[in-house]
């Protein structure tokens, strides 16, 4: 039932808001929703296993074979949490923060809630796809009509990247469809379709283009750095820490264990698109002056990494994704927070431009220096475990051995791939090291200049935001095992299925 | 059997009301009247209650598809008169003749829906598309639509004469008009059922505007009046598109496998060219003409397709696709401008309208939760069904992708560009209230298309 | 040989549901095609010809073209001549009742009633709508 209602609550709350004419009242309701949200979503946590109150089924459309069930697994729990949490944090992140039509504004906001919710939970193929497009729409409404100067091209490019991506997806999905035994689209019955190991080859491009542009990995990362640029930032909050983990998690939980040997075929091809995002999305933001891009840049090297451990297919690796992904939702929405706060006291994000605030707002650097840290995956924060787990999986992982043709054209023997991927990925880490604290040094550190000498400090509200984000990402640092137990039987469930061997056996 | 023969004496009555009725507003509620009744009728017609008895000699076939067909089609009328009936007063004097020639060709689809015979169809064909030159030309101090009824009237004979061509040389191999005969002569074909059928598959790709029969489309339907634009582009192509399937899954079904690659080229194209150029327009009513070309190429994926899938489909799309464009015309019609710059600021003057009209282009475009999504969604399983094509799957997907480019160019301008969007007339509130009821509807086959598909079988 | 051209060819040519069917067709075609090029031909090779510029000058009853050939008519001809032909092709469809009138019994004398009906209507149609009134 827990399920449904993490659904319906955003939905009719971003329908209700539609109608309510002020601003503030919108805002407020509009938190309240977000609130009364993450509250059950917490109770849900608490439900001992084996329950139903996380997981919801009803016919819908019997003709079809489909049906609205939603099930929170272990995956899913990790990031239905993240969203429930994330919520309240943007919108009190952003109080301040005035837009015309509010009321639209924040209707949108709780319509792509539910979208997002319904993606993390659906357990059909067609409600999946559903909802993998309804969270698009409210986006393209926010970006486009609250967004910065360039924001209409740019937000059409975004919107056709991902609509050919999951158009692709949903051939793939009716494809799957019609070789199941039970003409279903439910999650089970996809598991359990024969497909040949051609069909698997090909299909595995159909979803994966869709899972890969939303990520979003080189090549197909192109729409992402204007898109956060351009978008109001607690919508970039949204896009960056969490619709990005729309496409991980879909991986995850739509292709490893439904197209093994397609999987198997195209690992070491994806690890390299992946290692070569990695460093080139590194080097690309070493030369950004603008705050925002260096984090878009930033983020495109970090979905890097985790989609190369996602592909290393093992237990380290996927458990270091799902906590990467929600330590990365947590930490890229810090950033963005400290960016809007920056912007809105001095009106630029250009690094160039500032200098010196440490001196004039300690508190604010001081939360600044944690959160940047812990996005380095410095010891002792949350980004390290998850950094650490995921580093463990591509070095021992065996999906890179033998030999492989990479796009089907260049013929590849080497034994030792999962070393030369640590390696070449570590550089990625050391990079990202190397943009982020010359960002610190630029904006925080230095002599103070006309636009930051009349700096003032942040406001408690804003201080207790990030201090809460900044207790979360230290706790996590010092004790995972908490999310580790969350996610630990649900990725052996995934890997089990995933895993061809398994598969010969059978 | 009732609604042709309610329809054809409609058509009569309001020919009469022309002269004995003097406010337009009487021969608009008579006329509202009468397709209410049509309606009516086809229902009790579907559910045993015959009001006429009348042998046909099995020329003709009142099926449960046909019969079908006929409510979706009536019930889409019915709301085009609600939003438009007042809009053809504008058009020119002939009010009520106007209604009288859409009752004639209400006669025309039911033929077509549910003919046996070949010379029916001929007929039904005839009788759709005589008024249409007409209602073409119906502003006649236009030259733009005096042009557009003059190509579409030559154009048009020429495929009927294509058509006529086809029937014989299929008489003359199989001795019968009867499309049961056919079937099995089609068993063994020669090279006479092949001309024939060929000939046929022209003519009928020419009324649904199919590529590379496409020419007359833009022209015509940018040279009408807008109002009959919108009849003509949904409904009237949506009965060709019913008379289409109901020859080739019956007439030709044997000779499926002959004639699936002429139709997946045909579809292939008419995507192809339907959705690159809408992509060029700078007239919304000429891209809504390259749209309702591009929207025809996913229709035939259902005779391409050719099963229950498809049949099913083929109803959800029909209803979904005239729906919408009616919904999409009924707001443009209202409009002083008909570019994509008329439309800039829409929002923010009529935020109602704005909205709807999303909903509308939404549904074109196939998003999800409305209509026009679980339609492409219809179409494209029962192509993957059919098998073997899936190359054609691809490239449909690809160029509902291409479609997305022109029907949110009208949501960006209504919604993200600053403008006073000038509007022709006043917007009434019942016209509002009917566009409401359609977006709603259009939202609830979204989400439960069993809500029209349960009616085709119960 | 001979066997062949009597009796598969007559065969072949009897059989209706074969192409072979239409092969009297094509050369009715080809006869009626070859007799008018042969005459066109014959005529202008054997006839005497004077090439002189009167013969191209425009030439009726004897009398001398003058003025504009498109002048303007009143459109009422056009639509008197149009009407009495959509009249004057229903009195066509009599031809057939009449020769059938006793097999069609009550029947078929209803179902003419009622196309006559329907022309009737039309009739009443044109009449009050004023297309016949000659003066304005």
């Amino acid at each position: 039932m827990i399920a449904v209602l993490m659904i319906l609550i955003p939905l009719l709350g971003g329908i209700i808001s539609f109608f309510l004419k002020k601003g503030n009242t919108a805002r407020s309701f509009s938190l309240l929703s977000a609130v009364v949200t993450m509250v059950i979503m917490l109770y849900g946590m608490l439900a001992p296993k084996g329950t139903t109150l996380l997981s919801f089924s009803a016919d819908w459309l019997p003709m079809l074979g489909t049906r609205f069930s939603l099930e929170a697994d272990g995956i899913a729990r990790v990031l239905t949490l993240l969203t429930a949490i994330a919520y309240p944090l943007i919108l009190v992140s952003t109080w301040q923060h005035t837009y015309k039509n509010a009321n639209r504004f924040f209707g949108f906001m709780l319509l792509t809630q539910a979208g997002l919710m319904g993606v993390f939970l659906a357990t059909d193929a067609l409600l999946f796809y559903f909802f993998w497009e309804l969270a698009l729409i409210p986006v393209y409404f926010l970006c486009s009509i609250w967004g910065g100067e360039r924001r209409i091209p740019v937000t059409f490019k975004f919107f056709i990247y991902t609509f050919i991506g999951s158009l692709l997806m949903l051939v793939g999905i009716i494809y799957v469809y019609s070789k199941t035994a039970d003409h279903s689209f439910a999650l089970d019955s996809f598991y359990h379709a024969t497909l040949t190991g051609g069909e698997q080859s090909w299909l595995f491009w159909m979803f994966f283009v869709a899972f890969a542009i939303k990520m979003p990995i080189f090549p197909f990362h192109s729409w992402q750095p204007d898109t956060y640029e351009q978008s109001p930032t607690a919508t970039t909050m949204v896009l960056s820490g969490l619709m990005v983990k729309m496409g991980i998690f879909a991986v995850i939980r739509w292709l490893l264990p439904l197209l093994p040997v397609g999987v198997n075929n195209w690992a070491v091809s994806v690890s390299f698109l992946s290692v070569i995002g990695i460093i080139y999305a590194s080097l690309i933001a070493l030369k950004q002056d603008d705050m925002k891009r260096l984090i878009a840049y930033s983020s495109i090297a970090h979905i890097g990494l985790m989609s190369l451990a996602l592909f290393a297919n093992n237990n380290v690796g996927m458990q270091g994704v799902v906590i990467q992904m929600f330590n990365h939702g947590i930490n890229i929405i810090a950033l963005w927070i400290v960016v809007e706060m920056i912007e809105q006291q001095f009106g630029t994000r250009k690094m160039s431009e500032l200098g010196g605030i440490a001196q004039k707002a300690p508190a604010l650097a001081l939360l600044f220096v944690i959160v940047a840290l812990a996005n380095i995956a410095l010891p002792l924060t949350n980004g390290f475990v998850g950094e650490f787990l995921m580093f463990n999986g591509i070095f021992t992982s065996t999906a890179y051995d033998g030999n492989y043709t990479l796009f089907g054209t260049w013929h590849l023997n080497a034994a030792n791939l999962g070393i030369i991927f640590t390696i070449l990925a570590g550089i990625g880490i050391i990079l990202s090291a190397v943009y982020t604290l010359r960002a610190i040094q630029k904006v925080l550190y230095g002599e103070t200049n006309n636009l930051t000498a009349g700096g003032r400090d942040i406001k408690v509200n804003e201080k207790w935001v990030l201090a809460v984000i900044v207790a979360v990402i230290i706790i996590i640092g010092i004790y995972p095992q908490p999310l580790l137990d969350v996610s630990h039987g649900a990725v052996t469930e995934v890997l089990q299925k995933a895993d061809i061997g398994n598969l010969i056996k059978k | 059997m009732n609604a042709l023969l309610i329809s054809a004496v409609m058509g009569v009555l309001m020919m009469f009301s022309s002269f004995m009725l003097k406010s337009k507003s009487a021969v608009r509620n008579v006329a509202l009247a009468g397709m209410f009744l049509i309606l009516v009728a086809n229902i009790l017609d579907t559910y045993g209650w015959h009001l006429f008895n009348i042998p046909t000699e099995g020329m003709m076939h009142f099926d449960r598809f046909s019969l079908f067909f006929n409510s979706i089609a009536f019930a889409c009328t019915f709301i085009f008169f609600l939003l438009s009936a007042r809009d053809m007063e504008k058009v020119g004097i002939n009010y009520a003749e106007y209604f009288s020639l859409i009752f004639f060709i209400l006669c025309g689809i039911v033929l077509v829906a549910s003919f046996q015979s070949l010379l029916i169809l001929f007929l039904g064909i005839e009788i759709i598309s005589i008024p249409l030159y007409i209602l073409t030309g119906s502003d006649k101090r236009n030259l733009k639509s005096n042009e557009a009824s003059l190509k579409y009237f030559l154009l048009g004979s020429f495929s009927t004469g294509i058509m006529l061509m086809g029937i014989t040389l299929l008489y003359g191999h199989a001795g019968s008009f009867d499309i049961t005969v056919l079937i099995k002569a089609g068993e063994k074909p020669s090279s006479l059922a092949i001309a024939g059928l060929l000939m046929l598959l022209f003519a009928m790709a020419f009324k649904v505007s199919a590529a590379p029969f496409h020419f007359w489309t833009p022209d015509v339907y940018d040279g009408a009046p807008t109002v009959f634009t919108s009849f003509m582009a949904t409904i009237v192509k949506a009965a060709a598109f019913i008379g289409f399937m109901r020859l080739f899954s019956t007439a030709f079904y044997s000779l499926h496998d002959q004639w699936q690659m002429v139709i997946a080229i045909i579809t292939a194209l008419t995507l192809l060219i339907g959705n690159i150029t809408a992509v060029f327009q700078q007239s919304i009513k000429r891209m809504l003409a390259y749209s309702s070309i591009s929207q025809a190429g996913f229709m035939m994926l259902a005779l391409f397709a050719l099963n229950g899938t498809a049949t099913e489909g083929l109803f959800l799309y029909v209803a979904a696709y005239s729906l919408a464009t009616i919904g999409v015309f009924a707001v443009l019609i209202k409009m002083k401008d008909y570019t994509f710059e008329g439309f800039n600021g829409f929002a923010r003057h009529h935020p109602f309208l704005a909205a709807v009209n999303t909903v509308f282009l939404l549904s074109l475009a196939g998003i999800p939760l409305t209509a026009g999504f679980l339609a492409k969604f219809y179409m494209l399983k029962a192509a993957v069904e059919a098998g073997g094509f899936l190359w054609l799957v691809i490239f449909a997907v690809l160029m509902a992708a291409v479609s997305v480019y022109y029907y949110f160019r009208v949501i960006q301008a209504m919604y993200f560009k600053e403008g006073d969007a000038p509007v022709s007339m006043e917007v009434s509130r019942p016209f509002q209230w009917v566009l409401g009821v359609l977006a709603f509807l259009i939202i609830l086959l979204g989400v439960f298309p069993n809500a029209l598909l349960y009616w085709f079988y119960f | 040989m001979y066997n062949f051209l009597q009796i598969r060819l007559s065969a072949f040519l009897l059989d209706v549901n074969t192409v072979g069917s239409y092969i009297p067709v094509a050369l009715q075609v080809l006869i009626v095609v070859g007799l008018i090029g042969f005459l066109l031909w014959a005529t202008h090779m054997l006839g005497p010809k004077r090439k002189t510029s009167d013969k191209l000058e425009v030439f009726s009853s004897g009398i001398g073209s003058h003025g504009e050939a498109r002048q303007p008519m009143a459109i009422k001809y056009f639509l008197v001549a149009i009407l009495f032909v959509l009249f004057d092709v229903e009195v066509i469809f009599f031809y057939p009742y009449a020769v059938n009138i006793k097999g069609l019994g009550w029947h078929g004398f209803y179902a003419v009633l009622m196309f006559v009906g329907f022309f009737l209507c039309g009739f009443i149609y044109i009449l009050k709508k004023g297309a016949l009134k000659w003066e304005d």
